[in-house]
């Protein structure tokens, strides 16, 4: 899982998933989702976007094993 | 499920810029500032599109500071030497040293600054260059203050819109047709001119670990533009190189200039330092010296390689750092995550995926401009890495800008947009949502893999006749499961015309580097049937162009150089 959105945190701004250069994130029901999360880039835009701080990342096992 | 492409927009503008990353946003805005009425057209949103989404570190530029080494001649001099072959010098001087002083002066007018927070000029070297041309800033928010100076010109901007195909009138470009990956709109876009400034191909070959969204360059950039200015009889140039870089075990991200330019050692597995093996600069020789040195050491059992950090001060460590999170935002935290220790460590690399790039920083790989920034067909010009000539962030703020002013001034005049037939447009309508309407098919990522292994295994560091004739056989097999792409939704409807594009580029690659039979760049260009440099007679350009309905011809364009 790259981007990893807290739910709790997220107010559903929607600027993250408007900005996402990879039509990752999308929302759902007024909330932010990682729909895709293969297809992370892990560039950081949302996290940076995000202003209730709602977005981490976390590194896949293979990102970190190798 | 909904129909998509009911509705259907007819758009218009004087000049149209198809891809909204660091050059299609100077380009709008030059061409703005001519006066002409510009739309630009994004396949994700300008505000975080393109290679620099989540930040940038550095920018080239010679500085006229009183150093031998740091004046336009000098400079110049170096881009002849590094990028022999494959740069156009007179291009080159149109596109950057004419535009560099303006560039610098539009980033810091928007409010980026290339200085450090004393306030002072902070520039490291490496990658082959006679003095520290590279400006160490901090352009973590560079591509959101260009898309808000974009916006304060009212320029038009189509996001999520993904371009499908380019349309002439009578030989020359009439417009270009679309659809929004978030609602499924048509769109058909009547221009006078078109600037295509779309990057590269990234996803085109294996990536290290499986993923092939970890990648150095943006995933997203897909060769969308360089498959459809191809079909329209727009010549490219350079696309025999794949590009590749040394990145950290695990994770394809930049990071390379920062660690280097530190004054990072690379050693391979016996801890010893090598590059002065391969390149009389050692560690700060040109970036494919470097690949070529890591993939020697490796073929001959000296892997893994390493980047050794720990002799580094620890202001030195500090900074290196806070750059790389600049250029990457998450690789710090990756860094930390793999259990590095910020106190300096070796630190694991490895050769990254190749892609369909410029064999040097110096040039761009793709549709193939003259010093005007345009292309063969009148209308349709190129900017940034999408053109055969610009790459990197300082040719693409500068030279962008630059083809926005030669489209303008090219649009100014033609008199009346130019008609393109409805037909077209209705068989391409039907082409562009045939994935969503199959009940059964292949999905994109599984097509795509295919590609990749094509790729990887035929034409990656190494190459030759046999094993490129063999991928253009197993490349041209796949068409046969083009038709039979689908997609459940439009996001996977995006996909799928990426694969096709993935796939239709990775051909124009093989045939280009089919028809240059010598080596040059190496990794970049390596044929082992013809592993030697041959400046006598491959000094200079494969150019390709469409022949007939699926042929590549290629021809070659001899480049001067000074003595």
């Amino acid at each position: 899982m790259p981007a990893v959105i807290d739910k709790g945190k997220c107010n559903g701004c929607e600027l993250c998933a408007l900005y996402c250069p990879l039509d990752v994130i999308h929302m759902e029901e007024g909330m932010a989702v990682v729909k895709y999360p293969d297809e992370c880039w892990h560039c950081g835009a949302c996290r940076q976007d995000c202003a209730h701080g709602a977005i981490t990342f976390q590194f896949s096992p293979a990102m970190l094993g190798v | 499920m909904a129909i998509f492409g009911s509705d259907v927009h007819r758009v218009k503008a004087d000049v149209a810029v198809i891809g909204g990353g660091t050059a299609g946003l100077n380009t709008a805005i030059a061409a703005a500032e001519m006066g002409a009425d510009v739309l630009i057209v994004d396949k994700a949103h300008i505000q975080r599109s393109g290679a620099i989404a989540g930040g940038i570190d550095h920018f080239f530029a010679y500085l006229n500071t009183g150093e031998k080494w740091d004046t336009r001649d000098a400079y110049l001099a170096y881009v002849a030497k590094v990028a022999r072959g494959a740069a156009n010098m007179k291009i080159h001087e149109k596109v950057l040293c004419d535009e560099l002083v303006p560039a610098m002066e539009r980033i810091e007018r928007m409010g980026v600054s290339l200085r450090q927070p004393d306030g002072k000029i902070m520039r490291t070297q490496a990658l082959g260059q006679p003095g520290p041309y590279a400006i160490n800033f901090d352009g973590k928010f560079l591509k959101p203050k260009m898309a808000m100076a974009v916006k304060k010109k009212h320029i038009r901007v189509l996001n999520r819109v993904q371009v499908s195909n380019l349309y002439l009138h009578e030989g020359e470009f009439a417009g270009f047709s679309g659809y929004d990956v978030r609602n499924g709109d048509f769109y058909e876009i009547e221009a006078k001119a078109v600037v295509i400034a779309t990057g590269n191909t990234n996803r085109m070959f294996k990536s290290q670990t499986g993923n092939p969204f970890n990648l150095w360059y943006c995933p997203a950039n897909t060769g969308d533009l360089h498959r459809a200015a191809f079909d329209a009889g727009v010549e490219l140039a350079n696309v025999e190189y794949i590009r590749m870089t040394v990145v950290p075990k695990g994770f394809s991200a930049p990071g390379f200039n920062a660690f280097f330019g530190m004054g990072g050692k690379f050693v391979n597995g016996l801890g010893m330092e090598f590059m002065k093996n391969y390149h009389p600069m050692g560690d700060k020789a040109p970036r494919n010296m470097m690949v070529w040195g890591a993939l020697q050491e490796v073929r001959a059992g000296r892997g893994p390689i390493y980047i050794d950090v720990r002799h580094l001060s620890p202001k030195d460590l500090a900074h290196l750092f806070s750059t790389l999170g600049t250029d990457k935002d998450t690789l710090p935290e990756f860094l930390t995550a793999k259990g590095y220790s910020r106190e300096g460590a070796m630190i694991e690399m490895t050769v990254s995926e190749p892609m369909q790039a410029r064999p040097s920083e110096l040039c761009g790989s793709g549709i193939k401009i003259d010093e005007t920034c345009a292309s063969n067909v009148p209308g349709i010009f190129a900017a940034g890495d999408a053109s055969d000539q610009m790459g990197c962030l300082n040719m693409c703020v500068a030279g962008g800008y630059a083809a926005g002013k030669h489209a303008a001034r090219y649009a100014a005049t033609v008199n009346y947009n130019r008609p393109f037939k409805s037909k077209a447009l209705a068989d391409e309508h039907k082409r562009v949502f045939a994935p969503l309407m199959r009940k059964t098919g292949i999905a994109p990522g599984e097509f795509e893999n295919i590609v990749r292994i094509i790729t990887t295994d035929n034409f990656g560091p190494y190459k030759s006749e046999i094993s490129l004739t063999s991928a253009i056989a197993k490349l041209d097999a796949l068409d046969r499961y083009r038709d039979e792409l689908k997609a459940n939704n439009l996001h996977e409807l995006m996909r799928c015309h990426e694969a096709m594009n993935i796939q239709s580029v990775a051909k124009i690659v093989a045939h280009a580097a089919l028809a240059r039979k010598e080596s040059r760049f190496p990794p970049y260009h390596y044929r082992s049937d013809h592993p030697e440099t041959n400046d006598n007679d491959w000094c200079g350009l494969v150019v390709v162009r469409r022949d007939g309905a699926k042929g590549v011809a290629t021809r070659f364009e001899r480049l001067p150089y000074a003595a």
